[in-house]
Protein backbone atom coordinates (compact mmCIF):
# COMPACT_ATOMS: atom_id res chain seq x y z
CA UNK A 1 0.00 0.00 0.00
CA UNK A 2 2.73 2.41 1.02
CA UNK A 3 4.76 1.88 -2.13
CA UNK A 4 1.65 2.28 -4.21
CA UNK A 5 1.07 5.64 -2.59
CA UNK A 6 4.64 6.68 -3.13
CA UNK A 7 4.34 5.92 -6.78
CA UNK A 8 1.26 8.07 -7.10
CA UNK A 9 2.61 11.17 -5.40
CA UNK A 10 1.68 14.40 -7.12
CA UNK A 11 4.05 17.35 -7.13
CA UNK A 12 2.34 20.26 -5.39
CA UNK A 13 5.21 22.74 -5.01
CA UNK A 14 8.50 22.75 -6.90
CA UNK A 15 11.81 23.01 -5.07
CA UNK A 16 12.13 26.65 -6.19
CA UNK A 17 8.69 27.45 -4.79
CA UNK A 18 9.44 25.75 -1.50
CA UNK A 19 12.82 27.44 -1.05
CA UNK A 20 11.29 30.83 -1.79
CA UNK A 21 8.36 30.19 0.54
CA UNK A 22 10.56 29.23 3.48
CA UNK A 23 13.01 32.07 2.98
CA UNK A 24 10.03 34.43 2.97
CA UNK A 25 8.82 32.75 6.15
CA UNK A 26 12.19 33.08 7.92
CA UNK A 27 12.63 36.74 6.99
CA UNK A 28 9.00 37.35 8.01
CA UNK A 29 9.61 35.87 11.45
CA UNK A 30 12.75 37.98 11.97
CA UNK A 31 11.15 41.18 10.67
CA UNK A 32 8.02 40.40 12.66
CA UNK A 33 9.79 39.78 15.96
CA UNK A 34 12.10 42.78 15.65
CA UNK A 35 9.13 44.81 14.42
CA UNK A 36 7.06 44.06 17.50
CA UNK A 37 9.94 45.33 19.64
CA UNK A 38 9.91 48.62 17.72
CA UNK A 39 6.14 48.63 17.95
CA UNK A 40 5.49 48.21 21.65
CA UNK A 41 7.52 48.55 24.84
CA UNK A 42 5.64 45.48 26.12
CA UNK A 43 7.37 43.52 23.37
CA UNK A 44 10.82 45.07 23.88
CA UNK A 45 12.14 41.73 25.16
CA UNK A 46 12.27 40.46 21.59
CA UNK A 47 14.96 43.10 20.96
CA UNK A 48 17.02 41.45 23.70
CA UNK A 49 16.55 38.02 22.14
CA UNK A 50 17.72 39.37 18.79
CA UNK A 51 20.86 41.11 20.04
CA UNK A 52 19.63 44.45 21.38
CA UNK A 53 17.95 47.63 20.22
CA UNK A 54 20.74 48.94 18.02
CA UNK A 55 21.00 45.53 16.36
CA UNK A 56 17.33 45.37 15.41
CA UNK A 57 17.37 49.01 14.32
CA UNK A 58 20.11 48.09 11.86
CA UNK A 59 18.75 44.69 10.74
CA UNK A 60 14.97 45.07 10.76
CA UNK A 61 14.99 47.18 7.57
CA UNK A 62 17.49 44.88 5.87
CA UNK A 63 15.37 41.84 6.74
CA UNK A 64 12.41 43.79 5.37
CA UNK A 65 14.13 44.33 2.04
CA UNK A 66 15.13 40.65 1.84
CA UNK A 67 11.54 39.68 2.69
CA UNK A 68 10.21 42.01 -0.02
CA UNK A 69 12.56 40.72 -2.69
CA UNK A 70 11.77 37.08 -1.90
CA UNK A 71 8.07 37.79 -1.82
CA UNK A 72 8.41 39.52 -5.19
CA UNK A 73 9.87 36.24 -6.46
CA UNK A 74 6.89 34.29 -5.12
CA UNK A 75 4.61 36.90 -6.67
CA UNK A 76 6.33 36.39 -10.00
CA UNK A 77 5.81 32.63 -9.79
CA UNK A 78 2.23 32.62 -8.51
CA UNK A 79 0.34 35.73 -9.54
CA UNK A 80 -1.23 34.11 -12.62
CA UNK A 81 -2.47 31.11 -10.66
CA UNK A 82 -3.75 33.42 -7.95
CA UNK A 83 -6.20 35.44 -10.01
CA UNK A 84 -9.73 35.15 -8.70
CA UNK A 85 -12.34 33.89 -11.16
CA UNK A 86 -16.14 33.84 -10.97
CA UNK A 87 -16.14 30.56 -9.08
CA UNK A 88 -13.70 31.94 -6.54
CA UNK A 89 -16.00 34.85 -5.88
CA UNK A 90 -18.81 32.35 -5.25
CA UNK A 91 -16.46 30.48 -2.91
CA UNK A 92 -15.76 33.63 -0.91
CA UNK A 93 -19.48 34.18 -0.39
CA UNK A 94 -19.78 30.77 1.27
CA UNK A 95 -16.40 30.91 3.00
CA UNK A 96 -18.03 30.17 6.35
CA UNK A 97 -19.21 26.81 4.96
CA UNK A 98 -15.62 26.01 4.01
CA UNK A 99 -14.50 26.92 7.53
CA UNK A 100 -17.16 24.56 8.95
CA UNK A 101 -15.96 21.75 6.62
CA UNK A 102 -19.27 21.65 4.77
CA UNK A 103 -18.84 20.65 1.18
CA UNK A 104 -22.26 21.26 -0.23
CA UNK A 105 -22.54 24.56 -2.06
CA UNK A 106 -18.79 25.27 -1.92
CA UNK A 107 -17.45 25.56 -5.48
CA UNK A 108 -14.56 23.27 -6.42
CA UNK A 109 -11.10 24.80 -6.33
CA UNK A 110 -8.21 24.78 -8.77
CA UNK A 111 -4.56 24.73 -7.74
CA UNK A 112 -5.32 27.36 -5.08
CA UNK A 113 -8.66 27.96 -3.41
CA UNK A 114 -10.15 31.43 -3.04
CA UNK A 115 -8.96 31.65 0.57
CA UNK A 116 -5.36 31.01 -0.42
CA UNK A 117 -5.72 33.49 -3.25
CA UNK A 118 -7.06 36.12 -0.88
CA UNK A 119 -4.13 35.54 1.42
CA UNK A 120 -1.76 35.94 -1.51
CA UNK A 121 -3.23 39.32 -2.47
CA UNK A 122 -3.41 40.43 1.14
CA UNK A 123 0.28 39.64 1.63
CA UNK A 124 1.30 41.21 -1.68
CA UNK A 125 -0.57 44.42 -0.89
CA UNK A 126 0.63 44.69 2.69
CA UNK A 127 4.21 43.90 1.67
CA UNK A 128 4.11 46.69 -0.91
CA UNK A 129 2.87 49.12 1.72
CA UNK A 130 5.41 47.86 4.25
CA UNK A 131 8.23 48.26 1.75
CA UNK A 132 7.26 51.79 0.71
CA UNK A 133 6.66 53.05 4.27
CA UNK A 134 9.66 51.09 5.53
CA UNK A 135 12.05 52.92 3.22
CA UNK A 136 10.69 56.21 4.62
CA UNK A 137 11.19 55.06 8.23
CA UNK A 138 14.64 53.67 7.48
CA UNK A 139 16.13 57.07 6.64
CA UNK A 140 14.16 59.61 8.68
CA UNK A 141 16.83 62.30 8.24
CA UNK A 142 16.40 62.23 4.46
CA UNK A 143 12.61 62.05 4.27
CA UNK A 144 10.09 64.91 4.24
CA UNK A 145 8.05 65.22 7.43
CA UNK A 146 4.69 64.60 5.74
CA UNK A 147 5.89 61.26 4.38
CA UNK A 148 7.23 60.24 7.79
CA UNK A 149 3.95 61.17 9.46
CA UNK A 150 2.11 58.92 7.01
CA UNK A 151 4.62 56.11 7.26
CA UNK A 152 4.35 55.73 11.05
CA UNK A 153 0.68 54.89 10.53
CA UNK A 154 0.84 52.90 7.28
CA UNK A 155 3.70 50.64 8.41
CA UNK A 156 2.07 49.17 11.54
CA UNK A 157 -1.39 48.89 9.97
CA UNK A 158 0.03 47.01 6.97
CA UNK A 159 2.05 44.84 9.35
CA UNK A 160 -1.10 44.01 11.33
CA UNK A 161 -3.00 43.09 8.18
CA UNK A 162 -0.12 40.83 7.22
CA UNK A 163 0.08 39.31 10.71
CA UNK A 164 -3.66 38.63 10.79
CA UNK A 165 -3.42 36.78 7.48
CA UNK A 166 -0.39 34.82 8.63
CA UNK A 167 -2.05 33.65 11.85
CA UNK A 168 -4.86 32.15 9.76
CA UNK A 169 -2.34 30.79 7.24
CA UNK A 170 -0.17 29.02 9.82
CA UNK A 171 -3.18 27.65 11.69
CA UNK A 172 -4.82 26.30 8.53
CA UNK A 173 -1.69 24.75 7.10
CA UNK A 174 -0.50 23.05 10.28
CA UNK A 175 -3.65 22.13 12.18
CA UNK A 176 -6.67 22.26 9.90
CA UNK A 177 -5.61 20.71 6.63
CA UNK A 178 -3.56 17.53 7.16
CA UNK A 179 -1.10 17.12 4.29
CA UNK A 180 -0.79 20.84 3.57
CA UNK A 181 2.39 21.22 5.62
CA UNK A 182 4.10 18.27 3.90
CA UNK A 183 3.07 19.77 0.58
CA UNK A 184 5.17 22.84 1.35
CA UNK A 185 8.09 20.97 2.96
CA UNK A 186 8.49 17.84 0.81
CA UNK A 187 6.59 19.21 -2.17
CA UNK A 188 4.09 16.41 -2.83
CA UNK A 189 0.54 15.38 -1.99
CA UNK A 190 -1.42 12.18 -2.48
CA UNK A 191 -3.95 11.97 -5.32
CA UNK A 192 -6.68 11.54 -2.71
CA UNK A 193 -5.65 14.76 -1.05
CA UNK A 194 -5.64 16.58 -4.37
CA UNK A 195 -9.05 15.17 -5.34
CA UNK A 196 -10.50 16.20 -2.01
CA UNK A 197 -9.05 19.71 -1.62
CA UNK A 198 -8.32 20.87 -5.14
CA UNK A 199 -10.47 18.75 -7.52
CA UNK A 200 -10.12 21.06 -10.52
CA UNK A 201 -6.37 21.06 -10.16
CA UNK A 202 -6.42 17.25 -9.80
CA UNK A 203 -8.34 16.81 -13.02
CA UNK A 204 -6.14 19.26 -14.95
CA UNK A 205 -2.86 17.69 -13.81
CA UNK A 206 -3.90 14.06 -14.13
CA UNK A 207 -5.25 14.47 -17.67
CA UNK B 1 10.09 69.22 42.86
CA UNK B 2 9.33 72.42 41.00
CA UNK B 3 9.23 72.43 37.23
CA UNK B 4 12.10 74.45 35.80
CA UNK B 5 11.77 76.57 32.71
CA UNK B 6 13.50 78.95 30.38
CA UNK B 7 11.97 82.24 29.31
CA UNK B 8 12.91 83.76 25.97
CA UNK B 9 11.84 87.37 25.69
CA UNK B 10 12.29 87.74 21.94
CA UNK B 11 11.87 91.51 22.16
CA UNK B 12 15.21 91.76 23.92
CA UNK B 13 17.26 89.46 21.71
CA UNK B 14 20.00 91.33 19.86
CA UNK B 15 21.17 88.34 17.85
CA UNK B 16 24.65 88.26 19.42
CA UNK B 17 24.73 84.43 19.36
CA UNK B 18 26.53 84.25 22.68
CA UNK B 19 24.04 81.54 23.70
CA UNK B 20 24.97 79.51 20.62
CA UNK B 21 28.64 79.64 21.52
CA UNK B 22 27.98 78.87 25.18
CA UNK B 23 25.88 75.86 24.19
CA UNK B 24 28.60 74.56 21.87
CA UNK B 25 31.27 75.08 24.52
CA UNK B 26 29.47 73.56 27.48
CA UNK B 27 28.23 70.56 25.53
CA UNK B 28 31.65 70.13 23.93
CA UNK B 29 30.43 70.15 20.34
CA UNK B 30 32.74 70.32 17.41
CA UNK B 31 31.66 73.09 15.09
CA UNK B 32 30.70 72.36 11.51
CA UNK B 33 31.62 74.97 8.95
CA UNK B 34 28.58 76.17 7.00
CA UNK B 35 28.19 78.26 3.88
CA UNK B 36 26.96 81.81 3.61
CA UNK B 37 23.42 81.92 2.30
CA UNK B 38 22.33 85.54 2.53
CA UNK B 39 21.52 85.41 6.21
CA UNK B 40 23.21 86.37 9.44
CA UNK B 41 21.95 83.11 10.87
CA UNK B 42 24.80 80.83 11.98
CA UNK B 43 23.38 77.64 10.53
CA UNK B 44 20.39 76.98 8.28
CA UNK B 45 18.95 74.56 10.82
CA UNK B 46 19.59 72.61 14.00
CA UNK B 47 22.07 69.74 13.71
CA UNK B 48 23.14 66.73 15.80
CA UNK B 49 26.03 68.86 17.07
CA UNK B 50 24.17 72.19 17.12
CA UNK B 51 21.28 72.33 19.58
CA UNK B 52 20.55 76.01 19.92
CA UNK B 53 20.01 78.30 16.96
CA UNK B 54 19.00 81.95 16.79
CA UNK B 55 16.69 82.19 13.82
CA UNK B 56 17.06 85.54 12.07
CA UNK B 57 13.49 85.63 10.80
CA UNK B 58 12.93 88.50 8.43
CA UNK B 59 9.61 90.32 8.46
CA UNK B 60 8.28 93.57 7.09
CA UNK B 61 6.79 96.08 9.47
CA UNK B 62 5.41 99.41 8.32
CA UNK B 63 7.31 99.08 5.07
CA UNK B 64 10.63 98.51 6.83
CA UNK B 65 12.61 95.31 7.09
CA UNK B 66 12.92 93.93 10.58
CA UNK B 67 14.31 90.91 12.33
CA UNK B 68 12.13 88.74 14.51
CA UNK B 69 14.89 86.86 16.23
CA UNK B 70 13.88 83.66 17.94
CA UNK B 71 15.99 81.21 19.85
CA UNK B 72 15.18 77.75 18.57
CA UNK B 73 15.81 74.59 20.61
CA UNK B 74 14.00 71.76 22.41
CA UNK B 75 10.83 73.06 24.07
CA UNK B 76 10.76 70.46 26.87
CA UNK B 77 7.02 69.75 26.47
CA UNK B 78 4.98 68.40 29.38
CA UNK B 79 3.25 66.04 26.94
CA UNK B 80 6.30 65.23 24.84
CA UNK B 81 5.76 63.81 21.34
CA UNK B 82 9.30 62.38 21.28
CA UNK B 83 8.60 60.26 24.37
CA UNK B 84 5.32 59.08 22.92
CA UNK B 85 7.01 57.95 19.70
CA UNK B 86 10.17 56.42 21.22
CA UNK B 87 10.26 52.59 21.25
CA UNK B 88 13.43 52.13 23.34
CA UNK B 89 12.76 52.00 27.10
CA UNK B 90 14.75 54.65 28.94
CA UNK B 91 16.06 56.40 25.84
CA UNK B 92 14.02 59.54 26.47
CA UNK B 93 13.18 60.45 30.02
CA UNK B 94 11.22 63.24 31.59
CA UNK B 95 12.97 64.32 34.75
CA UNK B 96 11.08 65.34 37.89
CA UNK B 97 11.97 68.96 37.14
CA UNK B 98 10.30 68.71 33.72
CA UNK B 99 13.46 68.44 31.60
CA UNK B 100 13.08 66.06 28.66
CA UNK B 101 16.44 64.33 28.35
CA UNK B 102 17.93 61.88 25.84
CA UNK B 103 19.92 58.96 27.26
CA UNK B 104 22.23 58.07 24.44
CA UNK B 105 23.22 54.66 25.82
CA UNK B 106 19.62 53.50 25.39
CA UNK B 107 18.93 55.35 22.11
CA UNK B 108 18.76 53.03 19.09
CA UNK B 109 18.69 55.81 16.48
CA UNK B 110 15.34 54.92 14.89
CA UNK B 111 14.45 58.61 14.59
CA UNK B 112 10.79 58.15 15.61
CA UNK B 113 11.24 61.04 18.07
CA UNK B 114 11.95 63.38 15.14
CA UNK B 115 8.57 62.49 13.68
CA UNK B 116 6.81 62.69 17.05
CA UNK B 117 8.19 66.16 17.86
CA UNK B 118 5.70 68.95 17.02
CA UNK B 119 8.61 71.42 16.84
CA UNK B 120 10.88 69.31 14.62
CA UNK B 121 13.83 69.54 16.99
CA UNK B 122 15.75 66.24 17.44
CA UNK B 123 18.49 65.49 14.90
CA UNK B 124 19.90 62.09 13.97
CA UNK B 125 23.66 61.80 13.64
CA UNK B 126 24.74 59.60 10.77
CA UNK B 127 28.10 59.20 12.52
CA UNK B 128 26.96 57.88 15.91
CA UNK B 129 23.47 56.70 14.83
CA UNK B 130 21.96 58.45 17.84
CA UNK B 131 19.59 61.40 18.13
CA UNK B 132 20.57 64.67 19.80
CA UNK B 133 18.91 67.80 21.10
CA UNK B 134 19.08 70.43 23.85
CA UNK B 135 19.13 68.91 27.35
CA UNK B 136 18.34 72.23 29.04
CA UNK B 137 21.81 71.60 30.47
CA UNK B 138 20.32 69.00 32.83
CA UNK B 139 23.85 68.32 34.09
CA UNK B 140 24.23 71.97 35.16
CA UNK B 141 20.70 72.28 36.51
CA UNK B 142 21.23 69.14 38.63
CA UNK B 143 23.97 70.94 40.57
CA UNK B 144 22.11 74.22 40.89
CA UNK B 145 23.58 76.07 37.92
CA UNK B 146 21.58 77.74 35.19
CA UNK B 147 21.84 76.46 31.60
CA UNK B 148 24.84 77.68 29.59
CA UNK B 149 22.74 79.76 27.19
CA UNK B 150 21.13 81.65 30.07
CA UNK B 151 24.49 82.28 31.70
CA UNK B 152 25.88 83.86 28.55
CA UNK B 153 22.99 86.14 27.61
CA UNK B 154 24.09 89.80 27.82
CA UNK B 155 20.55 91.25 27.67
CA UNK B 156 17.52 90.27 29.71
CA UNK B 157 16.30 88.10 26.88
CA UNK B 158 16.92 84.78 28.63
CA UNK B 159 15.87 83.89 32.15
CA UNK B 160 15.89 80.63 34.05
CA UNK B 161 13.82 79.63 37.06
CA UNK B 162 10.72 77.76 38.07
CA UNK B 163 8.03 77.67 35.43
CA UNK B 164 5.64 79.34 37.86
CA UNK B 165 7.94 82.33 38.45
CA UNK B 166 8.82 82.72 34.79
CA UNK B 167 5.21 82.67 33.73
CA UNK B 168 4.62 85.55 36.13
CA UNK B 169 7.62 87.42 34.69
CA UNK B 170 6.39 86.77 31.15
CA UNK B 171 2.92 88.07 31.95
CA UNK B 172 4.43 91.24 33.34
CA UNK B 173 6.51 91.71 30.21
CA UNK B 174 3.49 91.10 27.96
CA UNK B 175 1.47 93.77 29.75
CA UNK B 176 4.42 96.18 29.36
CA UNK B 177 4.50 95.49 25.64
CA UNK B 178 0.75 95.96 25.40
CA UNK B 179 0.98 99.34 27.06
CA UNK B 180 3.76 100.18 24.59
CA UNK B 181 1.28 99.63 21.77
CA UNK B 182 1.94 96.01 20.85
CA UNK B 183 -1.62 94.87 21.28
CA UNK B 184 -0.99 91.33 20.10
CA UNK B 185 1.91 90.69 22.45
CA UNK B 186 1.50 87.27 24.05
CA UNK B 187 3.13 84.38 25.84
CA UNK B 188 3.85 81.34 23.67
CA UNK B 189 4.00 78.17 25.75
CA UNK B 190 2.26 75.42 23.78
CA UNK B 191 -0.95 74.57 25.66
CA UNK B 192 -1.64 71.90 23.02
CA UNK B 193 1.29 69.84 24.34
CA UNK B 194 0.39 70.33 27.99
CA UNK B 195 2.60 73.43 28.20
CA UNK B 196 6.24 73.78 27.20
CA UNK B 197 9.01 74.44 29.69
CA UNK B 198 10.49 76.93 27.25
CA UNK B 199 8.33 80.06 27.27
CA UNK B 200 8.44 82.85 24.72
CA UNK B 201 7.32 86.44 24.91
CA UNK B 202 6.35 87.46 21.38
CA UNK B 203 5.63 91.01 20.24
CA UNK B 204 3.39 89.55 17.53
CA UNK B 205 1.84 86.79 19.59
CA UNK B 206 -0.96 86.35 17.06
CA UNK B 207 1.53 85.27 14.40
CA UNK B 208 4.04 82.84 15.94
CA UNK B 209 4.72 81.48 12.42
CA UNK B 210 6.64 84.69 11.74
CA UNK B 211 9.08 83.54 14.40
CA UNK B 212 9.33 80.07 12.90
CA UNK B 213 7.13 78.63 15.64
CA UNK B 214 4.11 76.42 14.87
CA UNK B 215 0.77 78.18 15.42
CA UNK B 216 -0.82 75.47 17.54
CA UNK B 217 1.78 72.83 18.40
CA UNK B 218 0.30 69.41 19.09
CA UNK B 219 1.55 65.84 18.91
CA UNK B 220 0.84 64.92 15.26
CA UNK B 221 -2.46 63.03 14.98
CA UNK B 222 -0.90 60.16 13.04
CA UNK B 223 1.53 59.63 15.93
CA UNK B 224 -1.30 59.70 18.48
CA UNK B 225 -3.29 57.23 16.40
CA UNK B 226 -0.25 54.99 15.97
CA UNK B 227 0.48 54.91 19.69
CA UNK B 228 -3.19 54.73 20.76
CA UNK B 229 -6.01 53.07 18.83
CA UNK B 230 -3.70 51.24 16.40
CA UNK B 231 -2.08 49.51 19.37
CA UNK B 232 -5.47 48.20 20.43
CA UNK B 233 -6.13 47.13 16.88
CA UNK B 234 -2.87 45.19 17.14
CA UNK B 235 -3.96 43.45 20.33
CA UNK B 236 -7.26 42.62 18.69
CA UNK B 237 -5.59 41.14 15.59
CA UNK B 238 -3.05 39.11 17.56
CA UNK B 239 -5.08 37.83 20.48
CA UNK B 240 -8.32 37.78 18.49
CA UNK B 241 -6.60 35.71 15.80
CA UNK B 242 -5.17 33.22 18.30
CA UNK B 243 -8.45 32.98 20.17
CA UNK B 244 -10.46 32.38 17.00
CA UNK B 245 -8.02 29.69 15.89
CA UNK B 246 -8.23 28.00 19.28
CA UNK B 247 -12.03 28.00 19.33
CA UNK B 248 -12.17 26.80 15.73
CA UNK B 249 -9.79 23.96 16.52
CA UNK B 250 -11.71 22.87 19.58
CA UNK B 251 -15.16 23.23 18.01
CA UNK B 252 -14.55 22.12 14.45
CA UNK B 253 -11.06 20.72 14.26
CA UNK B 254 -9.11 19.44 11.28
CA UNK B 255 -10.52 18.79 7.87
CA UNK B 256 -10.44 15.18 6.77
CA UNK B 257 -10.30 14.40 3.12
CA UNK B 258 -12.69 11.89 1.60
CA UNK B 259 -11.53 8.30 1.26
CA UNK B 260 -12.86 6.58 -1.76
CA UNK B 261 -13.39 3.04 -0.72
Amino acid sequence: MKTEMARSRMERFSLAERVSHWLVAISFVYAGLSGTALWSKAMWWTAGVLGGGEMIRAWHPIAGVIFSLLLARLFWMWNRAMRLDAQDREWLKVGHKYAMHMEEGVPESGRFNAGQKSLFWLQSTSATLLFASGIVLWFPELMPRTLRLMAVLVHPIAALASLGGIIVHIYMSTLVVPGAFTAMTRGWVSPEWAKSHHPKWYRETSK
Amino acid sequence: MQTVAKLIDTTQCIGCKACEVACQEWNDQEFTLGTFNNSYQTMPDLAPNFWNLIKFNEAEQNGAQSWLMAKYQCMHCADAGCIKACPAPGAIIQRANGIVDFEHDACIGCGYCITGCPFDVPRLSSKTKKVYKCSLCSDRVAVGLEPACIKSCPTNCLSFGTRHDLKFLAEKRVSELKSDGFENAAIYDGPGVGGTNVLYVLKHGDKPEQYGLPKDPRIPWTVSLWKGPVKWLGNLVFFGGLFTALVHFLAIGPKEHKHED
